[in-house]
C-alpha cells in the first residue's frame, strides 16, 4: 500500500502532496530524491524503483512531470507502477494532456480524482468512465455551461449508476436517440532491419479501439475472418474469456464511449511496405553517407508522413546533407530528422551528404540507427480482419463503422 | 538522510516564500466571507479557497486560518465541501483543539442525503485523525458501515482502518472487526468485499502480535470457503481488488491436487487481463500452487510466458522494467524456456537504459548452444552504440556468455575484432574480458596474444583494463616479443600511474616476466622494485619487499612463489547463491525481485518482524534509556535513522510503540510472519538442547574460562572478583523481555574487536556458538553486515541471578559496545569482563 503520492515538476519543485494513510511522509524524501536524480545523472532518474533511507520510492515519468510514491512496506511493484501510469493516463485525459501548467491550473480536480481512485493506500477505481460521472472534466464546454447556467460545479450531483450496477464499467441507464458503433484498428509496425538489409524482427502491435453509443446494455459479439494470426491478446474487463477460447470470438458489454477493447501482438511478418537503405562509407576524415526510401508498394495504399530520424555520432563535427525530396534538418543535439511526407510516385528519395570527423580520427567507428516513421490510412498492415459486428439482446438498428491505420512503432534500420 | 522534522507544516522550508502577508490577507478575506449569505458569496468563497490550498499544495503554512476556514465551511456547495475537507485533513493533526469545530459540520454531512456527500465526509472525518476525537467516529461509522448506498459502505470499512490505527482499542471495543467480516462474506457490491479484505488483512496482523485470536482470525483470511467465496466472485473484483485477492490466494495451501487445477482452471484467464499487476500476481499462484508438482510446474512456465512476454513489450518502459525483473528471476531458474524466445530481448534504439540493461542481462541468461550465435551478433551491434554505457554492458555480455562455453570459437573471435576497433572504451572492456577468457581457457592464447601484442598500452587508461593487459603481458611474455619492453616502458612512468591496483600487477608481471627473460627483464625489474619499495602505497610496498626478499633467498624459490604452474579456471564463483535465488522466488511479485536480494537482506531486522521480541526490544531499549539519561538515547535514535525502513514519525512511534513498530514491511506478509517466527522457535530449540545435551564439554570450558579470566583480569584490572556461570542457563524469551524492561542499566562499555572475531563473524551462529561454550546463552540476534546486534543473557552459578547483555557489533569499524543489565548490581563489572574475555578468543579458536 502507498503511503504518499507526489508529483514533480521538471526543476523538482513539489506540485502536489497526497497523503493517503496516517503515516505522514515528510517533504524532505522530495529533496532527498531530487538531489539523488541530479548526483545520478539520467540512468537514475529513470529507474522506476529506487530504495531511499526511509522508503521505497516508486517513480513514473511522463512528460516531464515525475510521478512520485512511497511506500513503508513491501508490496508489489508492478502493482504500484500499473496505478502511477494508470494516474498518469487518466490525469491526461481529464486535463487534455500532461504538462506543469495544465497540473497547476487544475490542481482541484486532480485532489479529487487521486481521492477517487485511492483510499488509505490502496488504489479503489481508475476506471475513466466511471471516474468522469463523478468527477466532470474541466473542458470546454463545462466551461460554457457553466457560465449560462450559473451552476458551476464541475462535480456531478449524483453517484455514477455504475458503483451499483452489475457491470462495473458501464452505467444500467443510458440512452441515445442514434445508436452508433465505430471500430478502429490501430496497428503499430515493430520492425529491426540489421546492417546487411536483413529483416532482424517484423511484428504488429494493434489495438482495437472501440467508440459505442448504445442504448441501454447491449450485447456485442465481434470476429475477425483470420484470428489465428493473433499472437498474444490482451482484453479489456468486459470481454468474456469462455466465446474466445473456444471460438475466437470477442462478446462483450462495452463501457460507454471511447474504450480499448483488445491489444495483441502479430508476429513474424515478412515484408515492411517501405525500404530504408542507408550507406555510410568513410575515409581521410570525412564520411559520405547516402539514404535511399522508397516505397514496396504491395498494398496499393500511399504512405504518408514519412520521416527519417538519426543521432550524428559525437565524433562527427559538422555535416551537409540535403535530399532531392523534403526537407532536412540537424538540431543543436546533433539530431538530424528528414521529413519526406507522403513518398512520391515518379522518384525515390534520396538524402546524401558529407560529414567531417573529429581530427585524428581516419573512419567512423559508431553507426547511427535510423528511426523511421510513416503512417498509412485504410491499411491494417498485420494483415488482421474484421469480419462482422453484431448485437444482440438489444433489438435496435444501428450504424457500424470500421476504419484502420497503420503506423510505424519503433521502425529502426541500422547502419 | 536526515530525520525528518517531527512537525513538518510547522517549518516550511527556507526555499519557499514565507507567504506571511499573503496569509493575512487570505485571513481577513475569509473573516469577512464567513457569515455572508449574499449571492455569489459561494463563487468568491470558492476561489479563496483554491488561493489557500494552492499555498497549502506548494508548502507554504497556512494552518493559522484554521479557525476562519471551518467558519466557512458551511455550505451546501459541493466544491467548496471537498475543498475544506482537503484543508481539514491536512491541518486537523496539528490544530487538535480547533479540529473540533470541524466534527459538527462533518457529522450533519455523514447524514446527507446525497451518498456522495456521506461518502466524502465520512471519509474527512476519519481522515481527521486526531486522538481525542475517536468518540465521534464510532457513531458515524456504524451507520455507514450499514448505509445503503455502496460507495458509503467502501469508504466506512476503509475508515475503520484509520480509526484503527488512531486508536486500536476504540475500534475493537466497538467489535468493527467482526462486522467488516460479515461484511466480506456478505455485501453485494465488491469494492466493499475487496476494501473489507484489505481492512482486516491490516487488523489482524497487526493485532496478532498481542491477540492469539486475531492470529487466528487472520488464518481463516486464507482457509477454504473464503478463498474458495472470493475466487467466485473474482471476475466481479476491480482490477486492483483482483490483485489482492490473488496475493491472498497464493498463500493458500490448497489440499489436493484437484484443487490445484481447479484454481488454475478458474483462474487462468487472468493472464489475458490487461493490467500487469494482475498478470504478475496470477503467474505467483500458479507458481506457487505446483511448487511440489515438477513436471506441472515446467507447464506454467510455459503457460506464464506469452502473458509476461506481452507485458514487457505492450506497456511503459516502467511496466516493462518490471516485468523483466521477473522474467530475470524465472530464467534463473529455467533458462531453457525463453532460449527460443530471445528475439524479444533485443533492446529497441529509443529505449530507457534501465530497462536494455536488463535486456541484456536476460539475453545472457538465455544463451545455449543453438542460439548463442544469434545473440552473440545482435549483442555485437550494440558495441557500436552511441550510448557509451550500454556498448560497455553489451561487451561484457558478450564476455560472460563466453564463459558459459556455447561456441567459444566464433565469440573470440568477435572480441578480438573490439580489440582492434579503436575506441578507447570498447578496448578496455575487450581487454578485461579477454583476461578473464585466457585464465578459463588457456588454450586460445596463441590467438590472444597475437592481437593484444599490437595494443599500444598508451591507448589504455582505464586501471581495470590496464592491469589486464599487465597480466597478460607477464603471463604470457614468452610470446611477446617485446614483452620486456612494454614493461619496462611502464615502470619508467611508475609515478605517472595513480591506480594502486595496476602497480601491483605491474610489480608482478615484471616478475613473472624475469623468471622467463632475465636478461632482457633485469633492468626493468631493478627499476620496477626500487620504485616499488619507495611507493608510498603500504600495499605496494609491501609486496615489492616481499618481492625483494624473495630474489635475494633464491630465485627458484621466487618462481615457485608468484609464478607456479596454474590450472585453468573451471568455474567462476557465482555471485548468488541458489538459497538466495530461492529465497527470492518465495518472494515472487514484491520489491525483492526488482532488487535481486531476498528481503531480509535490505529490509532491517527490526522491521521484517522475523521475530517479533527482537522488535519489541529495539523499542524497549529506547523507552527504558528514556529514562536513564537522554545522551544514549538519542544514539539509539541515530542509530534508527540509520535503518532502511525507520518510522518517520519518531514521536508517534514512541507514544505508540506497538502500533509504530508492528506497521512494517514483513508483517504484512503473513506467511514470511510465520515462517520466521517457526524458524526462530526452532533456533531456540537448539540451543535450549545442546545447553543440556552438552554438559561435560560445557564444564570443561568453564575451567578454560576461568583460567583465561584470571589472565586477563590480571592485566586489566586489580583483583575481580571470579565468577563462574552455569552452563545449563535457562530463560524463556517473555522473561528476558520483561527483565530487560524492569531492570536498570548497570553497565554499558565500548571495545575494540579482534580482527580474527571480525573475520568469523561472517559464519552464521558461529559467534553464538562461542559465547553459548562460555555458558553465555544468546536469545535474540539479528542486523545485517556490518551492523550487528546480539542479545544474550547467563546465570551465576549456584544462584539465581541473572546477566542480560545487549551487544551491538559494527564489523566494518570492528567497535562493538555491550549493555549489561543484572539482578546483582555489584557483579556486573565482573560478568562483563569476562564477558569481554569470553569475546576477545572469539575467532581464535
Amino acid at each position: 500500500m502507498l503511503q504518499c503520492i507526489f508529483l514533480l515538476s521538471d526543476s523538482g519543485e513539489v506540485m502536489l502532496e497526497k497523503q493517503l494513510t496516517g503515516h505522514r511522509v515528510d517533504r524532505s524524501i522530495c529533496g532527498w530524491f531530487w538531489d539523488q536524480s541530479i548526483s545520478q545523472g539520467d540512468s537514475f532518474k529513470q529507474l522506476p524503483v529506487i530504495a531511499s533511507p526511509t522508503h521505497y520510492l516508486f517513480q513514473v515519468f511522463r512528460e516531464g512531470i515525475t510521478f512520485l510514491a512511497c511506500t513503508q512496506v513491501e508490496m508489489p511493484p508492478l502493482m504500484a507502477i500499473e496505478f502511477l501510469c494508470r494516474v498518469a493516463d487518466v490525469l491526461n485525459d481529464y486535463l487534455g494532456g500532461l504538462n506543469e501548467d495544465l497540473i497547476k491550473d487544475n490542481f482541484i480536480i486532480v485532489y479529487e480524482l487521486l481521492d477517487e481512485m485511492i483510499d488509505n493506500g490502496f488504489p479503489l477505481t481508475t476506471e475513466l468512465n466511471i471516474l468522469q460521472e463523478m468527477i466532470a472534466p474541466p473542458n470546454i464546454v463545462s466551461k460554457v455551461l457553466s457560465v449560462v447556467t450559473g451552476t458551476s460545479s464541475n462535480v456531478s450531483d449524483t453517484l455514477p449508476g455504475a458503483t451499483s450496477s452489475c457491470v462495473p464499467w458501464r452505467t444500467a441507464d443510458t440512452k441515445y436517440a442514434q445508436n452508433e458503433v465505430y471500430v478502429d484498428l490501430v496497428e503499430e509496425m515493430d520492425a529491426t532491419i540489421n546492417r546487411d538489409g536483413a529483416l532482424m524482427k517484423c511484428e504488429v502491435y494493434g489495438e482495437v479501439q472501440v467508440n459505442s453509443h448504445i442504448t441501454g446494455l447491449p450485447d456485442l459479439t465481434l470476429s475477425f475472418t483470420n484470428p489465428s494470426i493473433l499472437d498474444q491478446v490482451r482484453f479489456h474487463p468486459c470481454v468474456r474469456f469462455r466465446p474466445w477460447e473456444s471460438h475466437q470470438i470477442l462478446s462483450f458489454v462495452p463501457p460507454d464511449g471511447q474504450f480499448k477493447l483488445m491489444s495483441y501482438r502479430v508476429r513474424k511478418l515478412k515484408s515492411t511496405p517501405i525500404y530504408v537503405k542507408p550507406q555510410l562509407t568513410s575515409d581521410g576524415g570525412t564520411c559520405r553517407l547516402n539514404v535511399m526510401v522508397g516505397s514496396r508498394n504491395d498494398h496499393g495504399k500511399t504512405i504518408d508522413s514519412v520521416t527519417v530520424q538519426f543521432q550524428l555520432p559525437s565524433c562527427i563535427l559538422s555535416a551537409d546533407l540535403t535530399s532531392n525530396h523534403g526537407t532536412v534538418n540537424i538540431l543543436a543535439d546533433k539530431t538530424c530528422t528528414w521529413n519526406i511526407g507522403r513518398i512520391p510516385k515518379d522518384k525515390a528519395p534520396s538524402m546524401s551528404g558529407t560529414m567531417v570527423l573529429e581530427t585524428g580520427l581516419e573512419r567512423l567507428h559508431v553507426f547511427p540507427t535510423f528511426r523511421v516513421g510513416f503512417k498509412m490510412m485504410g491499411v491494417a498492415l498485420s494483415g488482421l480482419q474484421i469480419d462482422k459486428l453484431d448485437l444482440k439482446t438489444v433489438p435496435y438498428r444501428f450504424y457500424k463503422g470500421f476504419r484502420a491505420v497503420t503506423r510505424a512503432g519503433e521502425f529502426e534500420v541500422r547502419s | 538522510m536526515a530525520p525528518p522534522p517531527a512537525h513538518p507544516q510547522r517549518s516550511p522550508s527556507p526555499s519557499q516564500p514565507s507567504g506571511k502577508s499573503e496569509v493575512t490577507d487570505l485571513r481577513s478575506q475569509l473573516r469577512q466571507l464567513a457569515g455572508s449569505r449574499a449571492p455569489g458569496a459561494d463563487d468568491a468563497k470558492r476561489d479563496l479557497f483554491k488561493k489557500v490550498i494552492s499555498n497549502m499544495t506548494i508548502g507554504i503554512d497556512v494552518s493559522s486560518l484554521f479557525g476562519e476556514m471551518v467558519m466557512c465551511s458551511a455550505t451546501s456547495d459541493i466544491v467548496l465541501k471537498k475543498m475544506c475537507y482537503l484543508y481539514v485533513g491536512n491541518y486537523a493533526k496539528v490544530n487538535p483543539d480547533l479540529a473540533l469545530l470541524t466534527i459538527n459540520f462533518l457529522q450533519r454531512d455523514c447524514k446527507d442525503d446525497d451518498p456522495m456527500i456521506r461518502g466524502l465526509a465520512l471519509r474527512s472525518l476519519c481522515s481527521l485523525r486526531v486522538a481525542n476525537l475517536v468518540e465521534y467516529l464510532v457513531g458515524p461509522l456504524g451507520s455507514g458501515l450499514k448505509d445503503n448506498n455502496s460507495y458509503v459502505r467502501t469508504v466506512a470499512v476503509i475508515g475503520v482502518v484509520k480509526l484503527y490505527h488512531i486508536s486500536a482499542s476504540t475500534c475493537l471495543d466497538a467489535d468493527f472487526p467482526a462486522t467488516l467480516k460479515h461484511l466480506m462474506l456478505n455485501d453485494p457490491d465488491t469494492q466493499v468485499v475487496a476494501n473489507c479484505l484489505s481492512a482486516l488483512q491490516e487488523i489482524w496482523t497487526l493485532e496478532s502480535t498481542s491477540s492469539e485470536e486475531a492470529a487466528k482470525e487472520r488464518e481463516t483470511l486464507v482457509s477454504k470457503p473464503v478463498i474458495y467465496y472470493l475466487l467466485n466472485r473474482i471476475k466481479e473484483f476491480s482490477e486492483w481488488a483482483q490483485c489482492l485477492v490473488l496475493e491472498l490466494v497464493a498463500k493458500y495451501i490448497p489440499s489436493d491436487n484437484s484443487e490445484i487445477f481447479d484454481i488454475m482452471n478458474l483462474l487462468e484467464d487472468r493472464l489475458q487481463h490487461a493490467n500487469g499487476a494482475v498478470v504478475l500476481a496470477t503467474s505467483k499462484v500458479f507458481l506457487h500452487l505446483t511448487l511440489s508438482m515438477a513436471d506441472v510446474h515446467q507447464q506454467v512456465y510455459e503457460r506464464i510466458k506469452a502473458p509476461l512476454l506481452t507485458q514487457v513489450s505492450a506497456g511503459s518502459p516502467e511496466q516493462s522494467y518490471a516485468v523483466l525483473s521477473h522474467l530475470h528471476l524465472l530464467v534463473m531458474r529455467a533458462p531453457y524456456i525463453f532460449s527460443s524466445d530471445y528475439k524479444h530481448f533485443y533492446c529497441q534504439y529509443n529505449e530507457p537504459s534501465y530497462v536494455k540493461k536488463l535486456k541484456l542481462e536476460m539475453l545472457t541468461a538465455v544463451a545455449n548452444e543453438s542460439n548463442t550465435y544469434d545473440i552473440v551478433t545482435e549483442l555485437c551491434e550494440y558495441a557500436a552504440n552511441v550510448d557509451i554505457p550500454i556498448a560497455r554492458e553489451s561487451i561484457r555480455a558478450v564476455g560472460k556468455i563466453a564463459l558459459q562455453q556455447y561456441d567459444v570459437n566464433a565469440i573470440v573471435d568477435r572480441l578480438l575484432q573490439f580489440l582492434e576497433m579503436e575506441k578507447d572504451y570498447v578496448t578496455c572492456e575487450a581487454l578485461v574480458l579477454v583476461k578473464d577468457l585466457l585464465r578459463k581457457y588457456p588454450q586460445w592464447s596463441q590467438d590472444c596474444i597475437a592481437v593484444v601484442g599490437n595494443i599500444s598500452s598508451k591507448n589504455v587508461q582505464e586501471p581495470k583494463a590496464k592491469a589486464a593487459l599487465i597480466w597478460m603481458l607477464g603471463e604470457y611474455s614468452q610470446d611477446m616479443p617485446d614483452a620486456p619492453y612494454v614493461l619496462e616502458s611502464l615502470v619508467e612512468n611508475w609515478d605517472e600511474e595513480h591506480s594502486a591496483e595496476v602497480r601491483l600487477h605491474l610489480l608482478t608481471a615484471v616478475m613473472k616476466c624475469f623468471f622467463k627473460r632475465a636478461p632482457e627483464t633485469q633492468k626493468a625489474l631493478g627499476a620496477g622494485l626500487a620504485a616499488g619499495l619507495a611507493d608510498f602505497h603500504q600495499d605496494v610496498h609491501d609486496r615489492a619487499l616481499f618481492y625483494y626478499r624473495l630474489l635475494q633467498y633464491k630465485v627458484s624459490v621466487a618462481e615457485s612463489v608468484v609464478n607456479p604452474p596454474k590450472q585453468a579456471v573451471s568455474v567462476f564463483a557465482d555471485s548468488q547463491s541458489s538459497e538466495i535465488k530461492d529465497r527470492i522466488f518465495d518472494e515472487f511479485n514484491s520489491l525483492s525481485v526488482i532488487y535481486q536480494k531476498p528481503s531480509y537482506m535490505f529490509t532491517d531486522k527490526e522491521h521484517r518482524g522475523t521475530f517479533e521480541f527482537s522488535d519489541e526490544l529495539a523499542n524497549l531499549t529506547i523507552n527504558a534509556e528514556a529514562g536513564d539519561s537522554a545522551v544514549p538515547a538519542q544514539r539509539v535514535e541515530a542509530n534508527d535513522n540509520d535503518l532502511l525502513l525507520s518510522i518517520t514519525e519518531k514521536e508517534e512511534g514512541r507514544d505508540a510503540a506497538s502500533n509504530g513498530s508492528a506497521y512494517s514491511a514483513p508483517s504484512y506478509d503473513g506467511a514470511s510472519a510465520t515462517s520466521a517466527a517457526s524458524q526462530s522457535l526452532a533456533d531456540l530449540a537448539f540451543s535450549s538442547t545442546s545447553g543440556s545435551g552438552q554438559a561435560p564439554a560445557s564444564s570443561f570450558a568453564i575451567d578454560d574460562l576461568l583460567g583465561l579470566d584470571f589472565s586477563v583480569g590480571a592485566a586489566a584490572t586489580p583483583t575481580p572478583p571470579p565468577l563462574s556461570l552455569n552452563p545449563k542457563a535457562v530463560l524463556d524469551p517473555g522473561t528476558f523481555q520483561q527483565k530487560w524492561r524492569q531492570l536498570p542499566l548497570s553497565l554499558s562499555e565500548d571495545f575494540s574487536l579482534s580482527p580474527q572475531g571480525v573475520a568469523a563473524l561472517a559464519t552464521s551462529n558461529a559467534l553464538l556458538r562461542h559465547m553459548q561454550s562460555h555458558s553465555i546463552h544468546c536469545i535474540a540476534s539479528g542486523g545485517q553486515s556490518p551492523n550487528f546486534k546480539f542479545f544474550f543473557f547467563a546465570q551465576k552459578a549456584e544462584s539465581a541471578s541473572i546477566y542480560l547483555v545487549e551487544l551491538l557489533i559494527n564489523s566494518s569499524s570492528a567497535k562493538s559496545q555491550i549493555k549489561i543489565k543484572a539482578d546483582d548490581q555489584s557483579t556486573s563489572q565482573a560478568f562483563s569482563t569476562l564477558f569481554q574475555s569470553a569475546l576477545s578468543k572469539f575467532g581464535t579458536a
